[in-house]
């Protein structure tokens, strides 16, 4: 029996080293990559019996649990208590794509002031959020797709960045054929006029395959939406001038960016009440449609650049933004040439602290952001506009746009001090007021529909 | 062979007629029934969620049956001296032990079985699955666990040669916990160039050493659709040689100490 015994320890011994190795040379490394979450749960918040159960191997089944209850929050309108589910349920599955995609909508979108001004302080965990889904489902297109889509409609002046993430998304074989066509927009937001053209092109080509094809129901309605938009692109690359400008005889010939707009932009700034401003403004351009961006903010704000910040600022998810910051972001919309708004910001103490000792107002108009018969007469890149006073073309290089500032101290703001019984009033030097313009109707030519001159 | 397969089918019989057992697995299958009527609850995400409580609900019901169902193997038989009777045929030591073994591990079979038949069925009639493919991926994660179980219930077996049954709770509970808690950790560790090369070693050894239940968690591609697997044959047939090279040692070991068992 000893010697039995003996053999058998050495069958166990033996055992031991091959289930070692088939472990750790096949087993454990395949599970990793096909398998495995995040292990980091040391620092999610998780309550004692749920760090058990996660690290038991129940991950998933607490995602869902608390996606559950984060459900009700929604309901509920509660919507700070979901952003530490939003992040739990992720940690704890970093596959749960629509967790993912929800989380960023509601961090970016759904933290509002009374007047429904998006906080923006929060931006960059939304996009934090949406790179480490992507990284997390490189198989999918969904969060290249949705950082993107962040980049072009919330941010919507980093277009490099929504250019990148859709092209990534582009790549992925499960993207749904209609969202293909955003990338094109992308593009010409971007600049990259050409870029546009092609893709464009390539997707009319693939889209007449399949409606040859006859597999696919939608594949004529979208292989129509196409054309359309490759064609309208045509038509505004050739009024725009653009083809003339590659050609090099832009300067020959008239096109409707030709010549440059005076928008003359003025405005004026006054502190109306503690934290309540009043924006007025001219703007010469009569059709509706054009929305200049005011920014208020911290003269040193961190990661600012002018009219906005770097929206990504590295992997954390700070779902608690600083409480010292201040950081305001609004539209202006212009009608019948002017602009007039209050922007109240008393009511939202803990969006707007007003900590710090001096404030920059910004003032921005992009015509990459404008609708496209504005663009018509602007141009992609601001070629057709010009301004006396705020044309600019450093702080976004490679574009017109216009931009000014203006200084702001906290005693100003909060109308005490010397300001308590004075009202604050800061304008641009060009600044006429209302009573003084005449609102008048403006024709704008337009060659194509003007008999050709006798050129060339 | 016959005799292991007797004292097994004796073991299934009873297993399947402990009431401990059956209330478990009534709780376990009510869970699972009544899971669909949590996305009510979730209009987001309804799927992943009902996807993962359920395989969760199998799984948590699973770790408790298998624990449960062997830690009373041998401690029963000799405090009910049923044991002598057995011995005293011409059944040895190894025998009895593996036959024990394969009882518990069939009666677990079947309840997972139950489980899992309910979950595709519910689902089905739910319409939350379409197609084979959809249906074989779900139905391979119960499958995962219950070799992921076998392991456990073999911890378990080797334990009661020489504990008793709260003893052998609680340590076989702390194996499956070390096993899908701290593997990863300890696999981090050993990887870790700032580390001491002496608790490099220890972790790479504890790495190696404890049953790693973690690799049988192969839930998450079953629940968040679109990934994608690689080399799953070869995973699969790697996870079954782990688990049979490791059962076999337990076993092994099991008998080796139960040998020398007074009884």
């Amino acid at each position: 029996m000893r010697l039995k015994t003996a053999q058998l320890w050495g069958l166990v011994a033996g055992l031991a080293i091959v289930q070692g190795l088939v472990h750790e040379a096949v087993v454990f490394p395949l599970w990793k990559k096909n398998y495995a979450v995040r292990t980091d749960l040391g620092n999610g918040g998780l309550s004692p019996d749920q760090l058990l159960l996660a690290f038991a191997g129940f991950r998933e089944l607490i995602a869902g649990i608390l996606w559950v209850r984060a459900d009700s929050f929604f309901d509920d309108g509660n919507f700070d208590a979901i952003l530490p589910i939003i992040r739990l349920v992720t940690i704890l599955d970093p596959h749960q794509i629509d967790v993912y995609s929800t989380g960023m909508w509601h961090i970016a979108y759904n933290f509002t002031d009374e007047g429904s001004r998006s906080d923006r302080r929060y931006v960059p965990s939304a996009v934090a959020l949406g790179i480490e889904g992507a990284n997390n489902n490189p198989n999918t297109y969904e969060l290249f797709y949705e950082t993107g889509w962040l980049y072009f409609h919330k941010i919507e002046d980093d277009y490099p960045e929504a250019v990148k993430w859709f092209e990534e998304a582009m790549k992925r074989p499960d993207v749904i054929t209609a969202r293909r066509n955003i990338l094109n927009a992308a593009y010409q937001h971007n600049g990259q006029i050409d870029k546009a053209a092609d893709y464009l092109y390539n997707l009319l080509q693939e889209s007449e395959k399949r409606v040859k094809s006859g597999r696919d129901f939608m594949a004529s309605t979208n292989r129509d939406t196409i054309e359309n938009n490759y064609d309208n692109l045509l038509v505004r690359m050739a009024q725009r001038g653009y083809f003339a400008k590659k050609g090099g005889y832009y300067q020959d010939w008239d096109y409707d960016t030709k010549p440059p707009f005076d928008v003359g932009f003025s405005a004026e700034v006054s502190v109306v009440e503690p934290k309540v401003i009043r924006v007025e403004g001219t703007w010469n351009v009569l059709p509706v449609g054009t929305r200049i961006r005011i920014v208020l903010r911290d003269e040193n704000f961190p990661h600012a650049v002018p009219a906005g910040m770097q929206w990504y600022q590295g992997p954390a998810i700070n779902l608690d933004p600083p409480k010292d910051e201040t950081f305001m972001q609004e539209q202006l919309f212009v009608k019948n040439q002017r602009f007039d708004r209050k922007i109240d910001m008393s009511r939202d103490p803990l969006m707007y602290p007003f900590a710090q000792d001096k404030y920059i107002v910004e003032f921005y108009y992009n015509p990459r952001q404008a609708p496209a018969y504005i663009q018509d007469k602007f141009g992609w890149s601001g070629e057709g506009m010009t301004d006396r006073n705020f044309l600019n073309n450093d702080v976004r290089p490679g574009m017109n746009v216009i931009y000014t500032t203006m200084e702001f101290t906290r005693d100003q703001l909060l109308r005490q001090g010397a300001w308590e019984n004075k009202v604050p009033v800061v304008r641009t030097k060009n600044y006429v007021g209302f009573g003084a313009r005449q609102l008048q109707d403006q024709v704008f030519k337009v060659p194509g529909i003007e008999p050709e001159p006798d050129k060339k | 062979m016959g005799v292991i397969l007797a004292i097994a089918k004796t073991t299934l019989g009873e297993a399947v007629r402990r009431r401990v057992l059956l209330v478990i697995l009534l709780v376990g299958v009510l869970f699972l029934a009544i899971a669909p009527a949590l996305e009510a609850l979730s209009p987001r995400q309804e799927l992943t969620v009902l996807r993962a409580l359920t395989l969760g609900i199998i799984q948590l019901t699973s770790a408790v049956i298998a624990v449960v169902l062997t830690v009373y193997l041998i401690p029963n038989e000799i405090e009910r001296r049923t044991i002598y009777t057995i011995l005293s045929k011409p059944v040895r030591r190894w025998q009895f032990l593996i036959g024990k073994y394969l009882g518990a591990v069939g009666a677990l079979g079947l309840m997972m079985l139950l489980m899992t038949t309910i979950m595709l069925l519910v689902f089905l009639i739910m319409r939350k699955v379409e197609g084979t493919a959809e249906i074989a991926s779900l139905a391979k994660v119960p499958f995962a666990f219950f070799i992921q179980m076998s392991l456990l219930a073999a911890v378990s077996v080797f334990f009661s040669t020489f504990a008793s049954p709260i003893v052998n709770f609680f340590l076989s509970g702390g194996v499956y916990l070390v096993g899908t808690v701290f593997d990863s950790f300890f696999d981090v560790l050993s990887k870790n160039s700032q580390l001491n090369p002496a608790v490099k070693g220890m972790a790479s050894i504890v790495h190696v050493i404890v049953p790693n239940f973690q690799s049988f968690n192969v839930q998450n591609p079953a629940i968040n659709q679109l990934q994608f697997i690689q080399s799953e044959g070869m995973f699969y047939l790697g996870l079954g040689v782990y688990a049979f090279t490791y059962i076999s040692i337990l076993l092994i070991a099991g008998i080796v100490v139960f040998e020398y068992r007074e009884v």
